[in-house]
């Protein structure tokens, strides 16, 4: 079967305008665009990392404050090496019916050390980072998490990353 | 975030589900899913989809040539849905 336009679409349509109507002020809309950085070596040789709003955390931390009113603005590292089984989500703002059985389809952990090990990519950062995505003020994510990941990512040693905001 | 860390001279590139929120974000790149909310990547035990995501999304930061761009891959939850059931069976997991 050919896919058409309308298969296209995403599943949930109009979610910036739903959530900002039942939570006036928390989605974010820019009116500019961040010049592109490029790549300084080829993405074979580049070191990746990964960061998601999906509240995945080692098993033994802090979880997310996920009843919080205006959301946990803090965020976890999460070790490359680890294993699904020692990973666990704290958040209540998606469908995590996928994640629960396989980890991968919103933290693909294994599936990026595949690609280190294969050479695709040319390494994982020592951490890949994760926050929830409840955060109602987005001045202040921007003026703080966003700023703490950032300079997170760069202490890392990354050189690329890939982003799935949950 | 995405634009703090572009903003340090780190490339960046998002996959989202929710074409609309990417608009008014502008993220400098990203990809575009047609899939459940949390489910990013896929559906559970299809590695290859998984990577596939993943490749589509890297294969951005050397392709994207404006800030902005959201680049649908062509795919559908429908589709991801039956090759997963069709995994599922294979391994097992599923009658």
């Amino acid at each position: 079967m050919t896919a058409t336009s309308s298969d296209r679409e995403q599943l949930r349509p109009g979610l910036w305008a739903t959530v900002n109507e039942r939570y006036p002020g928390s989605m974010i809309t820019t009116p500019d665009l961040v010049p592109l950085a490029r790549l300084e070596k080829p993405l074979a040789e580049s070191r990746l990392t990964f960061v998601s709003t999906a509240g995945v955390q080692p098993k033994g931390t802090l979880p997310f404050d996920v009843v919080h009113p205006v959301g946990d603005y803090s965020f976890r590292r999460v070790p490359a090496t680890a294993e699904p089984a020692d990973l666990e989500i704290h958040q209540l703002k998606y469908p995590t019916v996928g994640a629960n059985r396989d980890l991968n389809v919103i933290f693909p952990i294994e599936r990026l050390r595949e690609l280190a090990t294969e050479g695709v990519i040319g390494g994982l950062t020592p951490h890949l980072f994760s926050f929830i995505g409840y955060n109602m003020d987005p001045e202040r994510l921007e003026r703080t998490l966003a700023e703490e990941i950032a300079a997170a990512v760069v202490a890392d040693g990354a050189e690329a990353a890939l982003l799935a905001p949950a | 975030m995405q634009r703090a860390i572009e903003r340090r001279g780190i490339p960046t590139v998002s996959v989202t589900v929710a074409r609309d929120v990417t608009e008014h974000l502008k993220p400098p790149r990203a990809v575009f899913v047609p899939f459940m909310m949390g489910h990013h990547f896929g559906v559970p035990f299809h590695r290859g989809l998984q990577r596939r995501i993943i490749l589509e999304a890297l294969d951005r930061l050397t392709q994207a040539e404006q800030s902005g761009e959201i680049h649908a891959i062509p795919t559908t939850w429908a589709q991801a849905r039956r090759e997963g059931i069709a995994i599922e069976k294979e391994l097992g997991l599923r009658t």
